[in-house]
């Protein structure tokens, strides 16, 4: 074990020693910054309103003055017509409006989780295919290590690669967040738009739910591409196709779905927040522990085809 | 006799339906540098590859101390340090660090290990550099750093003078000499450098097409009693031919001013000695040294492919 977690030690090693790996974390940090200033500069007027004891009054009236800047305004509609909703729900359920703070700035990034997906799918992409390309994968296998041994350590290198982009952006956007827009408290419950209808929750738990169901496509393609990367040892081809599979995943299973055997298509299970607001899944007969089986058989299928190919075949010509 | 660090037993590699390597049985002893000669295609790096673990082998086995590469890989490549082809090492890391991956990758390397090593190979200065910027000589040293940082018992390297200076050809020769007689330990050379070859091995095996075609030893090849090319400047040279055809078993060739002639070494004083008492003026004789180089081409013959 001990000898493993070396192994590991010396994949991080070569990982940060490569430049692209830092360009990666600053990317990361700088749309954190960029878009928390967005947010602070061209944010809608009303998210960062504070109210006062009187707030039921102050929403009331605000709902008065929409209402009636739409009559006169053929734009805009829409927008009102949502703050109104949302005031409404405030009313209705007597929760104080507060205002958009760091908690809510972290939430709202969690889209990022797709960036961070692309770099660890760049990274899972390399890690064996560039031992090929370096020819070091000669000195590496000459070692009394065994292969299975050795391909493992890289895929928990690519894991550990992926958690720590994820702790970052977790930590950057929260101090972004906590700067610009201060913070409500350690665990302050919010009001989110869930289309249809709002619901009141507390946003730690928010956070862990919208990250973490984004971390299993992130470990699908991550797996892929490492697959890819250590049947052909070539990274362009690993990096292409994850990412055009990556990206096309959904428009292939919309595209397929009138199909019975659709649902047995990676894409169509790799969100797994479908199943739990209540709407009907995509493809009818899908359910949470339909697509975790469906996953981890992919999952199987992509270490084992891994395995085989990198403990299988002859290291020649490199 | 010392037992033999590692046994080639009737190893034979087959891509596709075509023998690549054709049943190979030999021994390479503890303490003797054996030189591995071929031309290029003949197989030589393919029977590395498969002596280390990175090729499969189709039949037979490659026995590193006793142990199996195919059955015990972990027990039998412990004891060998390998440079197979280049020695390729992560561009973007220093020397130091390039060493240090395969420090962990074994038990009990400590720093102090590879600074010895670091200085065996004299690459003190250089090894807080980046590995990209090294020259081919750098990184020939590095790779046989990284080959000896474990002690081991056998010393695989392709090609090790390729890319070094004289001088640094010097002190790899006498280090490679060193390991093999205060170590004992066994140190494999392909090359196509044969002088180099000859410079440094105990032993050589011929490898073409994918056979072993001689085993011999170095000092054996030069003791050996065989017939040597004599070129004899003579004057006058009819008298001189009658006499040899006469006494000698080989033709005797006629050139502008020498005559020719092969015959063993003891023979030559015995030849001029009579030349002279027939009156025949002796210019010049010399002996024509067959380098290991002529033996090797006698040897493959012409460097073809199959």
């Amino acid at each position: 074990m001990n000898n493993f977690m070396k192994l590991i030690w010396n994949e991080q090693i070569k990982l940060y020693a490569k430049k692209g790996t830092w360009v990666m974390f600053a990317v990361l940090l700088v749309i954190a910054i960029g878009g928390g200033l967005i947010t602070k500069f061209f944010g809608t007027e009303s998210d960062f309103k504070e109210y006062g004891d009187g707030w039921q009054t102050e929403l009331q009236e605000e709902n008065a003055q929409l209402t009636a800047e739409m009559a006169d305004e053929e734009f805009g509609g829409f927008m009102n017509d949502m703050i109104i909703a949302e005031n409404n729900y405030h009313l209705e359920n007597n929760i104080k409006p507060q205002p958009y703070d760091g908690w809510e700035y972290v939430l709202e990034n969690s889209f990022l989780t797709s960036v961070i997906s692309l770099f660890t799918i760049i990274v899972a992409a390399g890690i064996i295919s560039n031992e090929f390309k370096w020819g070091t994968i000669k000195l590496l296998l000459i070692r009394p290590i065994s292969r299975t041994k050795i391909l493992l350590s890289k895929y928990v290198s690519v894991l550990i690669f992926a958690l720590t982009l994820l702790i970052f952006l977790l930590l950057a956007s929260w101090l972004v967040g906590a700067v610009l827009f201060g913070l409500n408290g350690l665990n302050p419950m919010i009001v989110q738009d869930m289309m249809p209808g709002y619901a009141y929750n507390d946003v730690l738990g928010e956070i862990a739910k919208s990250y973490g169901f984004s971390i299993v496509t992130l470990v699908m393609m991550a797996t892929f591409a490492f697959m890819i990367s250590a049947i052909f040892r070539s990274s362009g081809m690993a990096i292409g196709l994850a990412i055009f599979l990556m990206m096309a995943g959904n428009t292939i299973v919309a595209f397929l779905s009138q199909y019975e055997w659709s649902k047995f298509i990676l894409f169509a299970n790799t969100n797994l927040q479908q199943y739990t607001n209540g709407t009907e899944p995509m493809i009818s007969g899908m359910s949470m522990t339909f697509s975790i089986i469906v996953l981890l058989v992919y999952f199987a299928i992509f270490m084992g085809a891994a395995w085989a190919a990198f403990t299988k075949r002859d290291v020649a010509g490199n | 006799m010392s037992k033999p660090a590692m046994q080639l037993v009737n190893l034979k590699k087959t891509i596709g339906s075509k023998p690549i390597i054709k049943g190979l049985d030999f021994d390479i002893r503890a303490g003797e540098v054996f030189g591995f000669l071929g031309p290029n295609g003949a197989g030589k790096t393919t029977t590395i590859r498969m002596m280390v673990g990175l090729i499969d082998i189709t039949e037979g086995d490659v026995l590193i101390e006793g142990k199996s590469i195919k059955t015990d890989f972990k027990g039998a490549i412990q004891h060998v340090g390998a440079i197979v082809e280049n020695p390729e090492m992560y561009p973007f890391l220093s020397g130091w660090k390039n060493l240090k991956q395969y420090a962990r990758m074994v038990e009990g390397v400590t720093d102090e290990r590879i600074k010895e090593v670091v200085s065996l190979v004299g690459l003190e200065k250089a090894i807080h550099e980046k590995a990209g910027r090294y020259s081919l000589g750098m990184r020939q040293r590095l790779g046989i750093a990284q080959a000896l940082l474990h002690g081991p018992s056998i010393l695989i390297l392709d090609e090790p003078t390729n890319g070094l200076d004289p001088s640094g050809i010097r002190e790899i020769r006498k280090y490679i000499r060193n390991l093999a007689e205060k170590e004992n330990v066994a140190v494999i050379v392909s090359s196509h450098l044969l002088t180099e070859i000859e410079l440094m091995c105990d032993r050589i095996g011929v490898i073409k097409n994918g056979e072993l075609i001689a085993i011999k030893e170095v000092r054996a090849v030069e003791n050996e009693e065989a017939l040597k090319e004599v070129y004899i400047e003579v004057e006058p040279m009819d008298t001189a031919k009658t006499y040899l055809d006469g006494h000698l078993a080989n033709e005797v060739g006629v050139g502008s001013k020498e005559l020719s002639m092969s015959v063993k070494r003891e023979e030559i004083p015995h030849i001029l000695k009579n030349l002279m008492e027939l009156g025949i003026s002796i210019y010049g004789v010399r002996v024509l040294q067959a380098t290991l180089e002529d033996k090797f081409f006698d040897l493959i013959g012409e460097n073809t492919i199959e």
